[in-house]
C-alpha cells in the first residue's frame, strides 16, 4: 500500500511537473522579453551617452574650425587652401544644401541631424551664424570608437544572465508556493478516488466468490434466478471497478508483456460475461482460430472485456454477438442499436457515450483505444444505425513476430 | 592681296576679342574701380550674409533694382562715406546676366583647394 502511495504521488508529480514546465516556459519567455526590453533601453542610453560625449568634443573642434574658416573668408582668394585637421575630416554646405567643399570619407550626410552615425563614422553638424565662404552647415567627421559597443554588449550579457538566473529562482519559488494548494487538493481527490476504488474491491470479490461457492442444486428455481441477477450486478460493478483501477493506477503500472493465447483469453472472457449476456438473451457466435499476441495480460483482458461488455450493453434483447479470431486480427460485432455516423469518430473519447439510456461512465472505449495505441494495434469501427456495430482490431506484425523470439 | 585681307580680318577679330566687353564689365567694373572695397570683397560680404547661389543672386538683383541702405551688406561706415548706389538702369535680363557673370567670376567653390 505504501509503495502504491509513493507511485501515486509520483504520478501526481508528473502532471504537476508538466504544468510547472509550461508555467516556467511562459515565465521565462516573459522574463526574456523584460530583459530584452531593458537591454534595448540600456543599449540606447549608452549610445546616447556616447553621442553626447562625442558631441562635446566635436563642438569644441567645430568652434576652432569656424575660426579658421573666418580667416580664410577674410583672406580669400589670396589664401585658398581649405583648412584641414588630423583629428577630423570636414565639409561645408551652403544654405541651399549645395556642397562647397568636402574632405569627408563618407559623403552620405544628413543636415537635419546634429549628430549621427554614417557607416563606421560619426558626423557632427554645426549651423554657422555667419556664412563664411557661404557655408551655413559645417560637418565634422570622426571614426566611431567601438569600445563602448563592446562594453555595453558585455554588460548586457553578464547582467542579463544574472537577472535570468535570479528571476528563474524566484519563478520556481513562486510556482511552488502557488501550486501548493492545488497540489494538496489534487492529492486529496486522487487519494479519495483510489481509496474508494480500493475499498470496492473487497466487497465485490467477496460477493463474486460467495456466488461461485453457493450450491445451486439445493436452491429453488426462483432463488437461482435471483442469485443470477446478483451475479450479473456484481460483475457489472466489478467491471466498472477494474476500469476505474486501470484509469487511476494503470498508467504507472509497469507492463509485463508476454505471449497471450488469444483464443483461450476470449473463451475465458466470454464465459465470464455469459450470465450477463444470458440476462438479455444474447447469444455468442464464436469463430475462433489459434492466435497469439505479445502483450500485457491485464491490458488485453481490459480491451476484450470492454469490447464484449459494450457489445452486450448496446445489444438488443435476443441479439447476437459474433467474435471472429484470426492470426492477425479479431472482430467483435453485435446486432445492437448501432452508432450514428457522425458520432463514430468520437466513440473513443473519454466520457463519450452512444446513448444516455444505457448506464456507464463512457470510459470503456477510451481505455480500449489507449491500450491499442500503446501496442500499435489498429482499431476500426463500422456501424449501421439499428443494425449493429463491429469493432475490428488488427495486430501489428512485430507483436505477432515475438513468437519466434 | 589675299594676305592683306587675311591680316585685316585677323586684326579686326583680335581687336574685337580684345576690346569686347560683356554687360558686367561695361556696367559694373568702372564704378567700382574707385571704391576701396573691391568687387571680390563685396562678393564675400554677400556670401557671408546670403550663403547660396540662388539667395545671393536674388539679393543682389533686388538691391541693384531698388538700392536701400537697410538692405546693403556693406558697413555703415562705408555707406556713410560713399552712400548707396543709384538704381540700375539695366533691364532685368541684363541685370541677371551681369549677376551671373559676377557669380562665376568670384565664386569660391572651384577655387578652394
Amino acid at each position: 500500500m505504501s509503495a502504491s502511495k509513493n507511485r501515486d504521488i509520483s504520478l501526481l508529480l508528473h502532471n504537476e511537473k508538466q504544468s510547472l514546465r509550461r508555467f516556467l516556459a511562459l515565465y521565462i519567455f516573459l522574463v526574456l522579453v523584460l530583459i530584452s526590453l531593458l537591454s534595448i533601453f540600456y543599449y540606447q542610453s549608452q549610445e546616447k551617452l556616447m553621442f553626447s560625449n562625442q558631441r562635446t568634443v566635436l563642438s569644441g573642434y567645430a568652434t576652432e574650425f569656424v575660426k579658421k574658416l573666418k580667416i580664410l573668408h577674410h583672406y580669400f582668394p589670396a589664401r585658398y587652401k581649405y583648412p584641414r585637421d588630423d583629428r577630423f575630416k570636414s565639409a561645408i554646405y551652403d544654405i541651399e544644401r549645395v556642397l562647397i567643399f568636402s574632405t569627408l570619407d563618407n559623403n552620405s550626410t544628413n543636415l537635419d541631424k546634429v549628430i549621427y552615425r554614417a557607416g563606421d563614422k560619426i558626423h557632427f553638424v554645426k549651423y554657422l551664424d555667419d556664412y563664411y565662404l557661404g557655408a551655413m552647415y559645417l560637418i565634422l567627421e570622426i571614426d566611431e570608437d567601438r569600445s563602448w559597443y563592446r562594453d555595453t554588449i558585455l554588460h548586457i550579457l553578464a547582467l542579463g544572465t544574472i537577472m535570468l538566473i535570479v528571476l528563474g529562482i524566484f519563478g520556481l519559488f513562486f510556482v511552488n508556493l502557488f501550486l501548493k494548494p492545488m497540489k494538496n487538493s489534487i492529492e486529496l481527490l486522487d487519494n479519495f478516488i483510489k481509496d474508494t476504488t480500493h475499498e470496492l474491491n473487497t466487497p465485490i470479490s467477496a460477493i463474486l466468490a460467495n456466488i461461485e461457492m453457493m450450491d445451486q442444486s439445493v436452491m429453488s428455481e426462483k432463488n437461482i434466478k435471483k442469485l443470477s441477477r446478483i451475479n450479473i450486478a456484481a460483475k457489472t460493478v466489478s467491471h466498472l471497478y477494474q476500469d476505474l483501477t486501470y484509469l487511476v493506477l494503470g498508467h504507472q503500472r509497469v507492463s509485463k508483456d508476454e505471449m497471450i493465447d488469444l483464443k483461450a483469453l476470449i473463451l475465458n472472457r466470454v464465459d465470464y460475461f455469459y450470465i450477463l449476456a444470458k440476462s438479455k438473451k444474447i447469444l455468442f457466435d464464436l469463430d475462433l482460430e489459434e492466435a497469439s499476441l505479445f502483450i500485457d495480460p491485464v491490458k488485453i483482458a481490459r480491451m476484450v472485456d470492454n469490447l464484449i461488455s459494450n457489445a452486450i450493453k448496446y445489444n438488443k434483447r435476443n441479439g447476437q454477438i459474433k467474435i471472429v479470431l484470426r492470426d492477425n486480427y479479431f472482430v467483435i460485432s453485435d446486432t445492437g442499436i448501432g452508432i450514428k455516423s457522425e458520432k463514430i469518430n468520437s466513440v473513443f473519447d473519454r466520457y463519450s457515450r452512444f446513448t444516455s439510456s444505457v448506464g456507464g461512465f463512457g470510459i470503456g472505449l477510451n481505455i480500449v483505444k489507449s491500450i491499442a495505441d500503446e501496442y500499435g494495434l489498429k482499431i476500426t469501427v463500422s456501424s449501421k444505425l439499428g443494425e449493429g456495430t463491429t469493432f475490428r482490431v488488427d495486430f501489428p506484425k512485430d507483436n505477432r513476430d515475438e513468437k519466434s523470439n | 592681296m589675299k594676305n592683306l585681307i587675311k591680316r585685316v580680318a585677323f586684326v579686326v577679330l583680335f581687336s574685337t576679342m580684345l576690346f569686347s566687353q560683356n554687360v558686367f564689365e561695361e556696367n559694373c567694373k568702372d564704378c567700382h574701380r574707385d571704391l576701396p572695397a573691391s568687387l571680390q570683397r563685396m562678393f564675400m560680404a554677400y556670401l557671408k550674409v546670403y550663403s547660396g547661389e540662388i539667395t545671393v543672386k536674388a539679393a543682389l538683383k533686388g538691391y541693384l533694382m531698388k538700392p536701400d541702405k537697410r538692405l546693403s551688406v556693406m558697413s555703415d561706415l562705408f555707406i556713410d562715406r560713399f552712400g548707396i548706389k543709384k538704381k540700375s538702369k539695366l533691364s532685368e535680363k541684363e541685370l541677371e546676366e551681369a549677376i551671373d557673370i559676377y557669380w562665376d567670376l568670384y565664386n569660391v567653390r572651384n577655387k578652394l583647394r
